[in-house]
């Protein structure tokens, strides 16, 4: 079974060796059909029967993980040490099967987004057939979603297997389909990205014009800090208030007035009112994901496991 | 029956939107055109981070974890180009990884292609993938793999094949990049470049095990706070403050005296440590460049906070005599 899920010795064994070998791409053949055949039974199963399979798994490798943190941990374990016993045993056996757990993990992710484009295409395809309430839009995004797939393999099949001297890392060597990628990645999604969030700049400065306002005494609290924090991130101020307090006190590191600089001042609010109400926020949301972890690692949370 | 005419501060209480927009675009655009130098005294946050990334053993390679896209371009950007320019003046090697986002490996790799044209125009030395740096690209499922690369890098990362020199795919640790790395306590330093919430994944996963600095964005830098002030990281760089920070100590120094002056520009609480400014290539760059608007959209705001309230006040007292 060890040898079966890990490695017994952790050197790194690459599975694909130089070249892609025939038998490991009949390999990859081969899981694939497993796996689609898996999900047809999957399907095939009543729907009593899914929720006992779905906790059964969750349960699996929800305990791997809370066996990995809680058994001893093998120490300054070399390449070629054999386990002296049953707790060494599970130790090894553990600390070599955390990179394969972690690979299904990271099959599954991508899995995941695979079924996101499923589902994505489904639901829009859909509304566009039916000529549902703005299937205009459902059209741009299926025409986005396909030119900017097909347009980024091509791209990358062009730069990666047919470019060996790797000519086209420079743009004057650029064919159509690397403009074109050029254009969708660089100059469409990643400016329309920043321009979304730049935007954020606008509402803050009306939201703070129009809501920042003295009404009651936790308003003037939180808008002086506010206030110090910003003024404390503007480092042209920052330096010359503190040139004037050191006017002040000629330049003396010990004097009481050097507590008055703003970066002081800001400091003292970061560190003793701003990190413990995080912390405590922090504490809180971790308690309250343990709880939440418990609950959907021992089957009890019903929505997250129904089928 | 006609409306009372509003008196002044009524109508300062209420300045239309479009106008405070107007006003913010015409004012941070006419400041993008001066790339000023202003005197700051740099966070000790920064301080800490530029002297670790100055003093650790330029024969060690560094993990970088890109985790930022251009939404965030005007904070993560600065910081990941001051990177790039501080590991490649001191000749250090990296791995280049990301687990946030699919878009975040071709955000870093464009970055990275601007600094090495850059380098190329100066006459700098310039970055040769697979010697002197590895792009390992993006790893879903950000907990899982950052708990495997903690376990055992060497399986983690195992299976990743990059073009060695000669165009031929070879396992990344036959790089000369990773070839000395065993285990992840290997490399020097991992620097989260980040504008979510990974830095938390990163210090959960592999604090311990290797040195952790961040360079987050404005947004992330409270969440940063409390593992900088339990010393869990080295140091960390917040938003523009940050990068403007860092480029400010590459063209000073840090507690570098220049002769005929009697104080360091910026000066580290460890007297010991001496690091002279950076000579060659560039130093000032995008938080040079954007500074100055961050200064202008920041007393902006300011401004509009205290129209707003004095008006108030201004207009309720005027109710109150009449």
């Amino acid at each position: 079974m060890i040898e079966l899920i890990a490695q017994a010795a952790p050197e790194f064994n690459p599975f694909w060796g130089t070249e892609p070998s025939p038998e490991a791409i009949w390999k990859i053949f081969a899981a694939i059909a497993v796996g689609i055949v898996f999900m047809f039974l999957l399907m095939r199963v009543p729907t009593r029967s899914r929720r006992s399979i779905v906790m059964t798994f969750t349960f699996l490798s929800g305990a791997f993980y809370v066996v990995y943190y809680l058994w001893p941990e093998p120490i300054n374990r070399g390449p070629n040490d054999a386990p002296s016993g049953f707790v060494d045993a599970g130790g090894f056996f553990l600390q070599d099967a955390l990179p394969k757990v972690a690979d299904i993990a990271n099959v599954l992710t991508y899995l995941l987004l695979c079924l996101g484009i499923y589902s994505l295409t489904r639901i829009h395809l859909g509304r566009v057939v039916k000529k549902q309430k703005d299937w205009s839009f459902s059209v741009v995004l299926l025409i986005a979603m396909v030119a900017m797939i097909a347009v980024g393999y091509w791209d990358y099949i062009l730069k990666e297997f047919n470019d060996p001297d790797k000519l086209l890392t420079k743009a004057e060597n650029w064919g159509g389909v690397n403009y074109a990628y050029d254009m969708l990645f660089d100059g469409l999604i990643q400016q329309m990205d920043a321009a979304m969030f730049s935007m954020i700049a606008f509402f803050i400065l009306s939201a703070a014009y129009r809501a920042f306002r003295i009404r009651s005494i936790e308003a003037t609290v939180m808008m002086a800090s506010a206030i110090l924090l910003m003024v404390s991130l503007m480092g042209a101020v920052d330096y010359q208030w503190s040139e004037i307090i050191k006017g002040w006190t000629n330049d003396q590191p010990g004097n009481f007035l050097n507590n008055f600089n703003l970066s002081e001042v800001a400091g003292w609010v970061k560190n003793n009112l701003q990190i413990p109400s995080i912390r405590a926020l922090e504490f809180g949301v971790g308690l309250g994901a343990l709880a939440m972890g418990l609950r959907i690692w021992l089957g009890l949370e019903r929505g997250g496991v129904s089928v | 029956m006609s409306k009372p005419e509003k008196s002044f501060w009524e109508k300062a209480q209420a300045i239309d939107r479009r106008v405070l927009y107007a006003v913010l675009i015409v004012c941070t655009a006419i400041s993008l055109f001066f790339k000023t130098e202003i005197p700051v005294n740099p966070d000790d946050s920064s301080k800490d981070l530029y002297v670790s990334l100055m003093t650790i053993d330029p024969n060690k390679t560094v993990l970088i974890e890109s985790d930022w896209t251009n939404s965030t371009r005007g904070e993560s950007a600065g910081h990941f180009e001051a990177l790039m320019r501080i590991l490649m003046n001191r000749n250090i090697k990296f791995v280049l990884y990301s687990i946030a986002d699919p878009q975040a490996p071709q955000v870093a790799r464009d970055a990275l292609l601007r600094i090495q044209e850059e380098r190329k125009a100066q006459g700098l030395k310039v970055y040769e993938p697979w010697v002197d740096y590895l792009d390992l690209g993006y790893f879903p499922n950000a907990e899982g793999h950052l708990q495997a690369v903690g376990n055992n890098i060497r399986t983690a990362w195992g299976g990743r094949k990059e073009r060695d020199e000669a165009g031929v795919e070879r396992d990344v640790f036959t790089s000369p990049v990773l070839s000395g790395v065993r285990v992840v306590g290997d490399a020097s330093l991992l620097i989260v470049c980040s504008a979510s919430a990974t830095i938390d994944i990163a210090v959960e996963r592999l604090y311990g095990k290797v040195p952790l600095g961040f360079m987050v964005t404005g947004v992330m830098g409270p969440n940063a706070l409390p593992y900088y002030q339990a010393r869990q990281i080295v140091g960390m760089g917040v938003g523009l403050k940050g990068v403007y920070d860092v480029e400010y100590m590459m063209t000073y120094g840090v507690n570098y005296r220049v002769e005929g002056t009697n104080k360091p520009k910026v000066s580290y609480r460890e007297e010991s440590v001496t690091i002279p400014p950076v000579t060659e290539g560039t130093t000032f760059d995008r938080g040079a460049r954007y500074f100055l608007p961050l200064h202008v959209a920041l007393a902006l705001m300011i401004l509009a906070i205290i129209l707003g309230n004095v008006a108030m006040f201004a207009s309720r007292k005027k109710r109150v005599v009449a």
